[in-house]
Order: C-alpha cells, then structure tokens, then sequence
C-alpha cells in the first residue's frame, strides 16, 4: 500500500463482443497514481463497456487487466478500486455516519454494542477528505445532490480507495454542484488518488483533469495530456468519427405545413416555451439532465399538460407517438413479447367491428416492422425482458411506426444504442421526415442532433432558444450541447 | 414447453395416482364432473379476481359480491316478491356498481386496492345480512319461488343438447392451436411447427378420447358448467385478442410505460373492476341457481379457493401470467386432489390444508424449474 507504484492500473489488449456486435476493439491503457483522467465519447463508443467491465459486470472477450503488476479479471473486489455511479447507493432515511458504516465491518465497543463515536470520528475525517463541511450527523435526506455524490467519494476512500473510477456521476448534477463535485476530485488526485472520471462534458475536462483518452467505436483513438487542449481541440477529437453529418436531404428549404404548435407554454420552471413542428421536417432540441428538455417532448407528446399557454394542433385527432427517455422504467413490458409490446399503441388498426383483433394481421404487420428494423432474435413472441438495449430501443421504436402517427416526440432515441444501431436509427427518423410526419428529437446526445436534425436549439433555463438550421452550427458551437 | 407444463404433469401423476390406489370410486365421470359443477362459482370469482390481477390490482370484495347478489336474486323473488328477472337484473347492476365504486376509489381517489376492496366487500357481506336479518333466505309454501327453469338450470342432473357442448370444445381447440404458435422454436420452419402441433394436437384428442373417454366427460357437462365454458371463452377472447385485453396486460406489466404509451390507465383500470364486478354477480347468481336460497357468509368460504385457481393459473401452460384457462383448470385440479384424498378416507375438514398445500406446491415447483432452466 506504501509504494505508489503499486496503484497503477494497466489495461492490455481489452476486447469486448457482444455476439457479432464488437464493441471494444483492443483498449490499451495505464493509469499512474495521481493522475486525473477524463474519458470521453460518444454514447455508444464504449465507454460503459469498459467501465463495467473493470467492475467486473462484464467478462472481457479477451485482453488482460493489471493492478500494481497483479492480473486480475475485474477490479470489483479489490479495496483499492472503487466505482462511482450515479446511483451512488446511498440511503437517504439515513446520517451521513450511518450511511459510512453500511457495509464495513461494525466497530463494537463490547458484545454487540456499538462504537458509534469511533464511526463518527471515522466518518468526519473521511468528509475532511473531500472537502465537505457537514456534521456527521446530517440525513441523507438533507444534502444537495452534489453533497450526496461527494458523501460517496468520501465513503470510497474512507474504505481505502486509492483509484475513483466515476461514471457520469455528474452529468444529472445541478453545473454548480457538479463543479464542487469535481474540484473535490482533483483535491483528492492531488493528494495522491487516481480518479477516472467518464463524463460528456468538455468544461469539465477542461478545467481538472490532468489527461484526455477519447473512445470512439471502441477504440481508444487519443491519449493525451490535458494541458495545451482547448475547447476546439477537443470537439475536434470528438468529431472524427463523423463521417457523412450532414448527407440529408435537400428538403430542407421547401416550404413546410406546421403541424402541432407549443405557443407560451409554461410548465413548473419551464416557460414561455414556442415551438412549431412542421410536417416533413425533424426540429432537434437538446439541453442538460434537468433542463426541462424530455418536459417539453412530453409537453408536445401530450402526456403533460401546459400550467399556461396552449398546444395547438393543425388538424382533429392529430395521432403522436413517443419514444420515452427511459428505456427501461418507461418504455418496454417485461413479461410480454415483443409483438405484444410492439403492437400497443396501434391496436386499433387491427380491430373488426365485433371489436376483436385480427391476429393474423397484427402478427405480420409487427413481423414486418421487426425485420425493418433488423430486430434480434427473429421471433416476434420471445419475451421482451430478454433482448439486448438496442434491440429494447428498437421495439419501442417499433411500436411508435405501427401507430404511424402525424407527429413523433423521440426521446434519446440512441441512448445506450450501439454503433450499427444508432446508424439505422437515424436513417429511420430520416425516412420519417421524408414520409410526411413530424418529428421532435429531445436529446442530450449531439451527435443525435447533427446527424438528424434539420433545425436545433437548446433548452436553457427554463427557455427554448432559437431553432437555427443545424448546417449553420460550427463545431464550436456544437460543445455548448455536449 | 416444458416448464409451464410442469405443473400439469404433476397433477396428472397424482391423478394417475389416484386412480390407481382408489380405482373406480375416483375415477367416476360422473362423480367428478359434479365436483366441478360444484365448483362453478369458485371458478366465476377465480375468473372475477384474473380481471383486476393482470393490471396488478386484488379485489377481496368478489365473495362479498357474491354473497350479496345470491341475496338479491333469492331475496327479491322471494321475500319482496318481484319478479324473476327484476332480481337478476338487480344483482347484475349490483356486481356492475360494486365494481365501479371500487374502480373509483382505486384509481380516482388513490385507495390501495387492497383496502378499498376489502371494504367494499365487507359492506356487501354487511348488506346482504342486514337485509335478510342474518338469516337464511328461502322459498316456503306460500311465497313466489324462483322458476323453474332457473332452478333446472342450477342442477347437475339437467343436461344442455350435447351437441352445443362439442360446439364449444371445438371452439375452444381451435383457439388453442393458435394460441400454441407462441412456443415455436424460433429454428423451426412453419409448415415443421404445423406438422409438430397439428400431431401433438391430434395425440392429445386421441388420448383424451381413449384414455379418459372424452365424450363421456362432455355428456356430463351441466347447464352451469356450460355458461362457464361460454363465459371462460369470451374471457380469453377478450383479454387477448381486444384493445382492453392488451392494454390490461400492459398495465400490469409496466404502468407508466403504458400511460406514456397511450393507455388511459385509469379508465381501463376502473373497466376491469366493473367486469370483476359482474362476474361476481354472475358467480352469485349461480350460487342461487344451483342452492335454490340464500344462507348468511354464503360466498366467503370462496374467496380464497378463487384467488388460489387465480394464482394457479401463472403456472399452468403459462409463463408467469395469470389466464382463463389455467384459472379453471388450475381450479378443476386442486378439488380433484382434494376430493381424491377425501374419498380416500380424509376427513372433509381437510379440505382447506389440502387447498393451501397444493397452491404453494405448484407454485414453488413451477417457479423452481423455471429458475433451474433459466
């Protein structure tokens, strides 16, 4: 534990396949103590593969991970590792000191009292660590969530954490707490941890780590040191891999009916919200975790209601369908098959008079649509739980297209897609727009915005800026939205 | 296949069990059929109850229904001496009423389920004794009895034309062997699978036929067990093959992702508690039929036998749902066993450890086989 050397941390060769789907193709790496390095990428580019195949949540295909010169095949049950997620795993009904000793080993007085003061001096020296002046005393419950995430580092390196790898731990956070958050970090990189942050945001980069890797398809194609890259350097680095951003169609300056209409809508802290979708085109709006921007698809949706302002739409009975942000918890069905998931929303196209379905029909419209959108396995009756994230994301997909409706609010639509996926899904919303519907991209993705959009903005403060047409954006301006 | 077989295997081998230890006075057509006829109502609330378990909701208050629509059938007639069909036309607004009441306040006024219908169903059970005077209701010399019709109807020895039976058999067959297209191996080519289910079909017949002589099962089939058959048909229709079935199904499964998916969840919802309702009354309504007259408590004794075929059904030919079939034949199954044990010498007052018994072991092994597999 004495010689720093032994917290490097080496990754060899790492390579990671889902069936044919190569997602890490041959990762090296090696981290030294004290260094604080960014990882960056797109979604999809396999960041979360790595990450969680360092936690030991995946079986590398192949390749080899070190720590101070042992292999080992995960850094999950090592001490010296610990792994920051956003969900932190903290219990809010609890102190602070409380929540330090879940899982250690209890510090007793005698028999089975405890030694609660031995846990609450423990406790504050961990907090000093991170710079958080709080009693130990506090709940949970009482912490801004920037205070919580810095808790859990604190816990980490209580434990005796010498690498803090954190996962987008602050990409949900308020920006001030988030900067708290990583000014902690690097405080803690100083002192001689090694962090390793996964994050979207360049300012962040910018302003603590000591080193920049950049994932892209699964390779790791940067590896440099922080100092002397600007905002521009960075983009750059980003955008390599955007090979055809702007191949659309050149629709784009014919004259377009709107369709729905958001006029001074007001919702909780959002408003006065204007937003015109037009028939044929694909309007791209984006902004960060609690910005509002899945409020204003829900708002186009329907599914909210405007507190003020009016939803006006262009024609009766104007049909929309969405694809919700969070995949799991909103999207799919567990237990029922994919047909059945497929099939909700656009039940009534296969209902006789007698009000019975034909289920023939709905069987081969959904088998139609699955071998669309190349959906894996075959079989339109396997159960839904079973399918991979892209191919959830797909169904889901799915279901918006049997509706065929006049207006589609699409939610990140690539979150956690993989690389082929995220190419077919943005051909899709292309052909969408092409066949006449309306389309609304809310994504905190930019690659979703410059690769399908027409015209984007940013959501910001409660306001939805100025739709520009996205051939007009520069680079520079595209790491506003990342 | 295999693991939601499982269950149905087992039984079987009991039953072969049976009728290998108790020879003819288990094996007996006619005897069992009774058993089931008998077991019409238990079977209507098993079907009430699945109506509000696929979107994730109990509803305790089905016996309580029931209870209070034998009353009203029995009572009406005979007591306020109205006629016959005024009584059955009240019981069924009663079940349809109960059973909005608990939408209401499940979905509009956020009552857990649990509660609301708990007390709903005693205010029923509370009714019907208030109504009657905690007393047996009856026909006696003097007084308007129910007619005669609807009291051959209740019996066992009054046979529908055995042709409307084959009818629904077919029906049912036929459903079945489309239904079974969802355990197609995924490797296997349509016209394989069609020659593989259209033999399993064909054996499975042949079996029944000759093995446990099918037709003289279906001369047994009483008026009752007749309307149940209809009623468990239309079920199945309904909550596979409509809007409502499939949107029920989504809700249970994922309620916000149905909501966002474009369910009305809560009108849905309230739905399913208004068709528990009326199959509560039809369950009553039945009990009136087949007993000819009201006794205090006469349905809670059911409540937990049809929350046990209910249960039962997410195990029988099922992965892990809740269906019309497996609800009657999980039903149908667990008073065999009972009945078996009974005529094999256990005292009746068995009956309920044997019920209990039988659930939590079909479950477990179900449930233990699937996680082996899985």
């Amino acid at each position: 534990m004495q010689d720093p050397g032994s917290h490097t941390l080496e990754v060899d060769g790492l390579r990671k396949s889902f069936g044919s789907n190569e997602v890490l193709k041959g990762i090296n790496l090696t981290i030294r103590s004290g260094e604080f390095i960014g990882l960056m990428g797109p979604n999809g580019a396999g960041k979360s593969t790595l990450i969680k195949i360092l936690a030991g949540v995946y079986q590398a295909s192949s390749g080899q991970i070190r720590l101070g010169g042992r292999t080992l095949t995960s850094l999950g049950d090592t001490e010296d590792v610990a792994f920051i997620h956003q969900d932190l795993g903290l219990v809010d009904a609890l102190t602070i000191a409380e929540n330090f000793a879940l899982g250690n080993p209890p510090q007793r007085l005698f028999g089975p009292i405890l030694n609660k003061r031995a846990e609450r001096t423990s406790a504050a020296r961990a907090l000093g660590l991170v710079g958080l002046d709080l009693s130990v005393d506090t709940l949970l419950s009482d912490l801004t969530p920037g205070q919580k995430t810095l808790v859990a580092v604190a816990r980490a390196m209580d434990r005796g954490a010498r690498i803090l790898i954190v996962d987008e731990a602050t990409s949900t956070l308020p920006p001030r707490d988030a900067q708290g958050v990583i000014l902690s970090l690097a405080a803690a990189a100083a002192a001689g941890a090694t962090v390793v942050m996964v994050t979207h945001k360049l300012s962040e980069i910018l302003e603590a780590t000591s080193r920049v890797l950049v994932i892209l398809d699964g390779e790791m194609v940067r590896d440099a040191p922080t100092h002397g890259l600007d905002r521009a350097a960075l983009v750059e680095m980003l955008m390599q891999h955007e090979s055809d951003p702007h191949n659309l169609d050149d629709a784009s300056h014919q004259t377009r009916d709107p369709v729905l209409e958001l006029r001074g809508v007001h919702f909780e802290d959002l408003g006065p919200i204007d937003l015109t979708l037009n028939a044929g085109e694909v309007i791209g709006i984006s902004g960060l975790p609690g910005s509002g921007l899945h409020d204003i698809a829900l708002l186009v949706n329907g599914t909210l209601k405007p507190h003020k302002g009016e939803v006006v739409e262009s024609r009766p009975r104007l049909t929309r369908a969405l694809v919700p942000p969070h995949r799991e918890s909103q999207g799919g069905f567990g237990e029922l098959s994919i047909r059945e998931n497929m099939a909700l929303s656009a039940l009534g196209r296969w209902r006789r008079l007698s009000r019975v379905l034909k289920p023939r029909r709905e069987e081969l419209d959904c088998a139609r649509v699955a071998s669309e959108l190349s959906i894996k396995p075959a079989s339109i009756d396997t159960t839904f739980d079973i399918l991979s994230g892209g191919n959830k994301q797909k169904v889901i997909f799915g279901r918006a297209l049997l509706l065929n409706p006049d207006v589609f609010v699409l939610c990140e639509p690539t979150r956690g897609v993989d690389v082929g996926t995220r190419s077919e899904i943005y051909r899709l919303i292309r052909e969408l727009a092409r066949g006449g519907a309306a389309v609304l991209v809310a994504s905190s993705d930019a690659e979703d915005l410059f690769s399908v959009c027409d015209r984007v903005a940013l959501v910001a403060d409660g306001r939805l800026q100025q739709l520009r047409p996205v051939s007009e954006l520069s680079t520079s301006e595209l790491e506003l939205m990342v | 296949m295999f693991e939601e077989s499982i269950t149905v295997l087992v039984f079987l081998l009991i039953f072969l069990g049976f009728g290998l230890w108790l020879q003819d006075t288990f094996l007996n057509v006619s005897a069992r059929m009774l058993d089931v006829h008998q077991s019409v109502p238990v079977l209507m609330l098993g079907l009430a109850v699945i109506v509000t378990l696929i979107p994730g909701k109990f509803d305790l208050s089905v016996s309580g229904v029931a209870t209070l629509t034998t009353f009203a059938v029995v009572g009406l007639t005979v007591k306020n001496e109205l006629p016959f069909p005024v009584a059955v036309g009240a019981a069924v607004a009663v079940g349809l009423g109960v059973g909005l009441i608990n939408g209401v306040l499940v979905e509009y006024l956020n009552v857990n389920a649990f509660i609301a219908t708990l007390g709903t169903g005693a205010i029923c059970t509370g009714l019907a004794a208030v109504y009657s005077n905690g007393a047996y209701l009856g026909a006696t010399p003097g007084t308007p009895d129910m007619p005669t019709w609807f009291r051959n109807f209740g019996t066992f020895v009054n046979k529908p034309p055995v042709a409307i039976v084959w009818v629904m058999i077919v029906l049912a067959v036929v459903g079945a062997f489309f239904v079974v297209d969802r355990f197609r191996p995924a490797a296997w080519s349509k016209t394989r699978w069609l020659v593989a289910k259209s033999a399993m079909f064909v054996s499975v017949i042949l079996v029944l036929q000759f093995v446990t002589l099918l037709s003289t099962w279906v001369a047994q089939v009483s008026w009752m067990l007749l309307m149940l058959l209809l009623v468990a048909l239309t079920m199945a229709v309904l909550l596979q093959y409509t809007t409502f079935g499939r949107q029920l199904q989504a809700i249970g499964s994922n309620r916000s992702a149905a909501a966002l998916a474009g369910v009305r969840v809560r009108r849905q919802v309230v739905k399913s508690f208004v068709l528990g309702g009326f199959l509560a009354a039809l369950a009553g309504i039945s009990i009136a039929a087949s007993q000819g007259s009201a006794s205090p408590d006469v349905a809670s004794a059911f409540l937990l036998p049809a929350f046990a075929a209910a249960f039962l059904s997410t195990v029988v030919f099922s992965d892990g749902r809740f269906t019309v079939g497996g609800t009657i034949i999980g039903g149908v199954f667990v008073v065999w066993v009972g009945i078996g044990l009974i005529v094999g010498g256990l005292p009746s007052t068995w009956t309920n450890v044997i019920n209990g018994g039988v659930l939590i072991g079909a479950v477990s092994l179900s449930t233990a086989v699937r996680r082996r597999r899985t």
